[in-house]
């Protein structure tokens, strides 16, 4: 069997195992739509600041919730790992000839997949929510790009977890620090409209540059200074934490 | 023992099972206490300038703003596990010894309800004790956070009786874990997080139609204005009013339930 062929076949199986359990499917695909029409709903009133760059709340939130949904396909991801330690079904992958790169890619291939669907359903739901879609199909790509690209990095940071620690008690640690990650950052607010300590926080923390690559499309034209730095940080953040999950599988023993 | 004796001896019981289950679990309290805290922490810093917007009630900080809503969530999301820990009581057959016994059948629910809401109660001193550290100010004083642990226990109680109401009808922990996004989107739909005269269209119809933003209006009268009989009676009889009918479902599914066992 080809490498090729061992890493669509976890894939799959990933997939299929997700789509199955709908206690996992429903939080990643439900949960950014609630999401996305509550915050829009409920912080309609926050772009009258005077320095808020958005028209309507929903060009700032929804981006903002694609990509946490994304991410969160990662996470699912992990979880879906953590399941098939627990239970030895991994045991069996890693007692197989097959690579455990192959294994690895398998499993991270999937949470870009598993995202797809609900990057599609909120671009829908942005549409009649009545978003901005300023820079129109190159917006909607960029938030695709920083979207596909999160739920890798998500997905390598969860699965790394997975085979360091082997258990599914580890899924809060996995949840907690996704959501911290992003809303330490400019999530809620511009950069220019927060202060103190989360303003500091904001400045370095790379999710701010990836929420300004997605954002971009929404507020206005999609500009090469709002792109570059999404786009580095993106590859800083998928990088790191596939090394990470690669340093984990070449840790973990059957 | 004389009856009364008994069954109060059973109430006080079943009610300290309920609490200290909750307890030896940090997994089914910590993160109910925690998350509310850490959201109000995040949003608290990023939306702190929102209060200059013109028509955003007059407070002195977003924390104080939203310090209520955090001690409702926290309430809110915590009295699910009432229903898991009953849920896992059918699930592990203590339900089927218990009705076994000479127990009076009302102390089933009254017990876990009153465990549930002793456990709202401290969770509300804690959140205000946790702010305080990072100067929040209660214009209603002690008394007014007194008030406002009060609701919060009346409606732990409340969404503990829906909760346990679920658990007898699917006696599984995880359908009526799965109740959480009713409640999450209950509270999102209302004023919880920035005020009604803020919001517009359908949302803000949807918040005014909401009872859970008059609660919590009401109670954040209470921590930024001040303590008023009107803004605690309105807050209380909206958690009363989710705990009656709530405590009316569950009785009527358990003496279903107990029909079909007996």
């Amino acid at each position: 069997m080809s490498s090729l062929a061992v890493t669509w076949g976890v894939t799959h199986r990933t997939l299929q195992l997700v789509a199955r359990l709908p206690s996992t499917i429903v939080p990643s695909l439900v949960m950014p739509v609630v999401l996305t029409v509550a915050f829009a709903g409920a912080f309609s009133g926050l772009v009258l600041l005077p320095g808020h760059p958005a028209d309507k709340a929903i060009d700032w939130f929804l981006p903002l919730y694609t990509i946490q949904g994304a991410a969160f396909a990662g996470v699912r991801v992990g979880i879906a790992v953590a399941r098939d330690l627990t239970t030895g079904f991994y045991d069996r992958l890693l007692l197989s000839p097959a690579s455990r790169v192959s294994l690895l890619a398998g499993s991270l291939l999937a949470s870009p997949l598993l995202s797809v669907l609900s990057f599609i359903l909120l671009v829908v739901i942005a549409g009649l929510g009545g978003a901005s879609f300023k820079a129109g199909p190159a917006g909607i790509v960029m938030l695709g790009v920083a979207s596909f690209s999160m739920a890798l990095a998500a997905g390598a940071w969860s699965v790394g977890l997975a085979l360091r620690f082997k258990t599914q008690q580890i899924a809060p640690l996995m949840q907690t620090t996704v959501f911290l990650a992003s809303f330490l950052s400019s999530a809620q607010m511009p950069l220019n409209l927060l202060d103190g300590w989360l303003h500091t926080v904001a400045v370095i923390n790379p999710m701010t540059n990836v929420f300004a690559l997605a954002r971009q499309g929404f507020l206005g034209s999609v500009n090469w200074h709002d792109t570059w730095p999404g786009l580095v940080s993106l590859a800083g953040l998928t990088v790191f934490f596939c090394l990470f999950a690669y340093r984990s599988m070449q840790k973990v023993t059957p | 023992m004389n009856t009364a004796a008994a069954a109060a001896a059973q109430y006080l019981a079943l009610s300290r099972r309920a609490m200290f289950g909750t307890l030896r679990k940090p997994t089914s309290f910590v993160p109910s206490l925690l998350f509310p805290l850490m959201f109000l922490a995040l949003t608290s810093s990023s939306l702190e300038r929102s209060i200059s917007i013109e028509g955003f009630p007059e407070v002195d900080s977003f924390l104080q703003f939203a310090v209520a809503t955090a001690v409702i969530q926290g309430v809110i999301f915590g009295s699910i596990s009432a229903g898991s820990g009953m849920a896992e009581d059918i699930e592990g057959g203590f339900f089927e010894r218990l009705i076994a016994s000479p127990v009076a059948r009302t102390s089933i629910l009254a017990g876990r309800l009153a465990g549930t809401a002793a456990l709202g109660f401290c969770q509300a001193w804690i959140y205000f004790a946790v702010t305080s550290i990072f100067g929040l100010s209660v214009e209603g004083g002690l008394a007014g956070m007194l008030a406002v642990a009060i609701v919060a226990a009346a409606l732990a109680a409340g969404v503990g009786s829906i909760s346990v109401a679920l658990a007898i009808k699917t006696g599984s922990a995880e359908a009526t874990e799965g109740s959480f996004p009713l409640f999450f989107a209950l509270l999102f739909l209302s004023s919880a997080y920035f005020p009604r005269s803020l919001m517009e269209g359908w949302f803000k119809a949807a918040a005014t139609l909401n009872p859970m933003s008059y609660l919590l209006e009401s109670l954040r009268s209470i921590v930024v204005a001040e303590l008023s009989a009107l803004n605690f009676f309105t807050a209380l009889g909206i958690a009363l009013g989710v705990l009656v009918v709530g405590l009316a479902v569950a009785s009527a599914l358990l003496k279903r339930r107990l029909a079909m066992d007996a």
